[in-house]
């Protein structure tokens, strides 16, 4: 009875960890066959380029912990990256159009906070599962800011924005500390606040919570405002990084971001699905994603390559569940 | 008047067409464990809900502390101080201690959470008012069951606040060496001076740890007995069962005719170990145990829904191999399960739909299913069952518990099963359709079937069965025969109120 209880965890614990084992395996790789790839000056590109995917893993995160971590009954935001590019599309619309950067602020804000607030409702009051419900959220979102910017590439040079790409303070770039303030506040307030403890009951133990007088569907609301709260900001990076908003770009952003979150179970001491697992995750992504490129490796094997990566990442959290 | 910790008075409870507590007391008083006892279906659970505020009874009073609850809330109830543990354990498996213990009522610090304060609590509680040594830092699921236990009992009563607590069968769960971890826990908390009412099936428990007992039958108080000892469980027994056995059950005419199934020392990973049983071709077997004994586990097991870790099972001196549920069947094992509704049946399908699906194979050609077959062979077992009404196209959800019971066997009935075994064939049944179902299962035992019939109801173990074996905690603890069996000693056996060995060599 004992050697079960304890062996269980032991082998779950080996397997949670095999997807970051090759995902460290495979960095180890790059850094041999790439040159340069190891240097102050590369990793800076690396979270430079990883800062939109840590965003809105952020709030994958957020939903996750609040929804449970089973991938198709429990909590996931697909419409993130979605609301992102709807937050970059508004923003650049109205920018061209000579609106103040305020308004254009507030509008994306209030379009943003719109969708988490519909994919809340439809989730936790229709009693639709967030997976579909996100799904469709993405799919329409993608398609209000193709009518909204026309589906076209739109610059955008207002310099608050440039600067998040730019402007450094102290040599350390603007946005990696945005973003790291960010990220901070995301890490206190899920693990050092009455909040997030009950948010993570809440997706640990839905039973546990309600009995423990929890409000489990106002915490999973919530969550998916925060969500979209996490793509609205993610939408000005996206501007910064490609100067301007372009179509297409939610697709990459959605395949890293469900990649980056599970895979950052392996990171965390319990193996769920945690902020700083997220986080790290992502960074690892986008250090994969221009390893490849410094390599030199063709565009569409980094496409297998990924969503192979995906495939293990998820196979073994299921297989982790299982034996655990 | 007695001094009271809390009590229920008077108490109605009906659902539609039941009357589930029938002016039901209970009178609980301070620094005492009171047990609370009854067959399934005595009220237990209904009052516990009534206690909590969740059901709002017809009629009747609830006092807790001196003040009557008007109207009992979950809100009222728990403000009054009464905590309750349930049977499940609802905990986080990947929180800490300290997390589980004070999920939902974090204390705050001036930054956030105060986290050291929290898990000093929660680890000085533990082991002052529970005696469990433990780190606050550890996970959930890293503990064993009866350590989870205590936790959940200290998310309860970590406020401080708690003058009653009410134990909903607390170690179902437990092995049996880790029943003392919990009942040591229990009694320190009487020590306290908190009063407890312990809900269980296990007489043995309720003798050694109460010190008054209340006994419910059909929905009414029968009994509060005083001066609890070892001695008192059969008293209990007579009190809980109290009534004749009807002649429901056929004359037991089937004859052993083969070797049947012989069991030997199967295991599954946890639920249970070495249960070895046989019954012969033309037998009915009995299997009794509460719930938690490992007796659905290991019927499940039979059936090739669970795996097994260890063990041989033979039918007829052959090897039955029984990894998967369609292994079973195809080997003659037919299963009437105990949740007809949820693994029994196809409720939105038809009678016919439902009654072939185990024989497609006969009534398909080339993979097509030839309808007309079907249907007509169907027709035959709706006569031949008399399941009513008696149209093949009906959908079988619209069916009553017992007819529903019968399309289920109508399905095993085509098949050539050789080893019929029925999990609690007669739950949710009204009393005509048992009786045509107890006639069924002597008729297949007749015809020279091998017949399980696992079932908490005692009384159709004792009418139905030539023999029953006695799970408790994951093993077979013995054999009684049916013949001559009183319903008092099985009850005794089953609920760890007596041995079965010293049963059987007294009988």
């Amino acid at each position: 009875m004992q050697a079960d209880v304890r062996g269980g965890p032991r082998l779950s614990e080996i397997v949670g960890f095999l997807p970051l084992v090759i995902f460290v395996g495979v960095l180890v790789y790059i850094s041999l066959n790439a040159p340069n790839f190891v240097t102050v000056r590369n990793l800076e590109l690396v979270l430079m380029q990883s800062l939109p995917v840590v965003l809105v893993c952020v709030g994958l995160a957020a939903v996750v912990m609040a929804g449970g971590d089973d991938v198709v009954s429990g909590g996931i935001d697909l419409s993130i990256p979605a609301t992102a590019v709807l937050s970059a599309g508004i923003t650049a619309q109205m920018l061209s159009l000579d609106y103040s950067l305020l308004s254009c602020a507030l509008a994306a804000l209030l379009a943003c906070l719109v969708v988490g607030v519909i994919n809340a409702l439809l989730v936790t009051r229709v009693g639709m599962t967030p997976l579909l419900t996100t799904l469709a959220m993405f799919v329409a979102v993608v398609g209000v800011n193709n009518v909204i910017t026309s589906s076209r590439r739109i610059n955008v040079d207002h310099p608050w924005i440039i600067a998040l790409r730019g402007t450094e303070i102290g040599s350390i770039p603007l946005g990696i500390i945005l973003v790291a303030a960010i990220v901070i506040i995301g890490y206190f307030a899920m693990h050092h606040t009455r909040w997030g403890l009950n948010l993570q009951a809440a997706g640990g133990s839905k039973d546990a919570a309600e009995i423990s007088g929890i409000g489990v569907n106002l915490l999973i609301s919530h969550s998916f405002v925060v969500a979209a709260l996490t793509g609205y900001v993610c939408g000005f990076f996206l501007l910064a990084r490609g100067s301007g908003s372009s179509p297409g770009v939610q697709d990459n952003l959605m395949l890293e971001m469900v990649l980056a979150t599970f895979l950052g179970a392996a990171f965390s001491p319990r193996r769920v699905v945690t902020m700083w697992g997220a986080v790290l995750g992502a960074v690892l992504v986008a250090a994969i994603s221009i390893g490849f490129k410094s390599m030199g490796v063709n565009v569409f094997w980094t496409g297998l390559i990924k969503g192979s990566l995906i495939v293990v990442v998820v196979a073994f959290s299921a297989i982790s569940q299982r034996v655990r | 008047m007695e001094p009271s910790a809390f009590s229920l008075s008077g108490v109605v409870k009906e659902f539609p067409g039941v009357r589930a507590l029938d002016h039901a007391s209970l009178n609980v008083r301070p620094g005492e464990v009171h047990g609370l006892v009854g067959e399934n279906g005595a009220g237990k659970s209904t009052v516990i809900k009534v206690l909590a505020g969740v059901y709002q009874p017809e009629a009747g009073e609830i006092i807790v502390g001196g003040t009557r609850l008007e109207p009992a809330t979950p809100k009222t109830v728990h403000a009054a101080g009464v905590r309750f543990i349930h049977q499940e354990l609802h905990l986080v498996p990947h929180f800490t201690v300290t997390e589980s213990v004070f999920m939902g009522q974090e204390v705050g610090g001036r930054l956030g959470l105060a986290k050291r304060q929290m898990r000093q609590r929660a680890e000085t509680f533990l082991r002052e008012n529970l005696g469990l040594d433990i780190s606050g830092n550890r996970l959930i699921r890293d503990l064993g069951t009866a350590e989870r236990k205590l936790v959940q009992i200290a998310r309860a009563l970590i406020d401080g606040a708690a003058k009653v607590v009410v134990f909903d069968e607390p170690t179902a769960p437990l092995a049996s060496e880790e029943v003392d971890t919990v009942m040591r826990a229990i009694a320190r908390l009487k020590e306290q001076g908190i009063a407890i009412l312990y809900v269980s099936h296990y007489l043995s428990e309720i003798t050694d740890i109460c010190d008054r007992v209340t006994v419910f039958r059909q929905g009414e108080t029968v009994g509060v007995f005083d001066a609890i000892t070892d001695a008192s469980a059969a008293d209990l027994i007579f009190a809980m069962v109290g009534r004749e056995i009807s002649d429901m059950f056929p004359a037991k005419r089937h004859r052993k005719t083969s070797l049947g199934l012989a069991v030997t020392g199967l295991s599954d990973a946890d639920k249970f170990t070495d249960v070895s049983l046989n019954v012969g071709g033309g037998e009915i077997l009995g299997i009794a145990g509460l719930i938690g004994s490992g007796r659905e586990e290991l019927v499940d097991t039979l059936y090739g829904l669970r795996r097994t870790k260890s063990g041989s099972v033979f039918f007829d001196g052959t090897s039955l191999r029984i990894a998967t549920a369609a292994q079973a069947v195809r080997q003659g094992v037919a299963l009437v399960p105990r949740d007809r509704r949820h693994d029994g049946l196809v409720l939105p399908m038809t009678v016919t739909e439902n009654a072939t699906l185990a024989t497609l194979q006969d009534t398909a050609r080339v993979g097509l299913i030839d309808r007309k077959a079907a249907k007509s062979a169907t027709e035959d077992q709706i006569k031949a069952l008399d399941i009513r009404p008696p149209n093949a196209d009906n959908v079988t959800r619209l069916l009553s518990g017992g007819n529903q019971q019968k399309v289920v066997l109508a399905r095993w009935l085509s098949t050539n099963a050789r080893l019929f075994i029925f999990d609690e064939p007669t739950v949710g049944v009204d009393v005509g359709a048992k009786a045509e179902i107890y006639q069924l299962i002597e008729d297949l035992a007749a015809k020279g079937a091998a017949v399980i019939v696992s079932s908490s109801d005692p009384v159709e173990l004792q009418g139905v069965c030539d023999r029953i074996i006695v799970m408790m905690r994951g093993r077979n603890v013995g054999t009684l025969p049916a013949t001559g069996l009183s319903i008092d000693t099985l009850v005794a056996a089953t609920t760890g109120a007596a041995k079965v060995e010293d049963l059987a060599n007294a009988g």
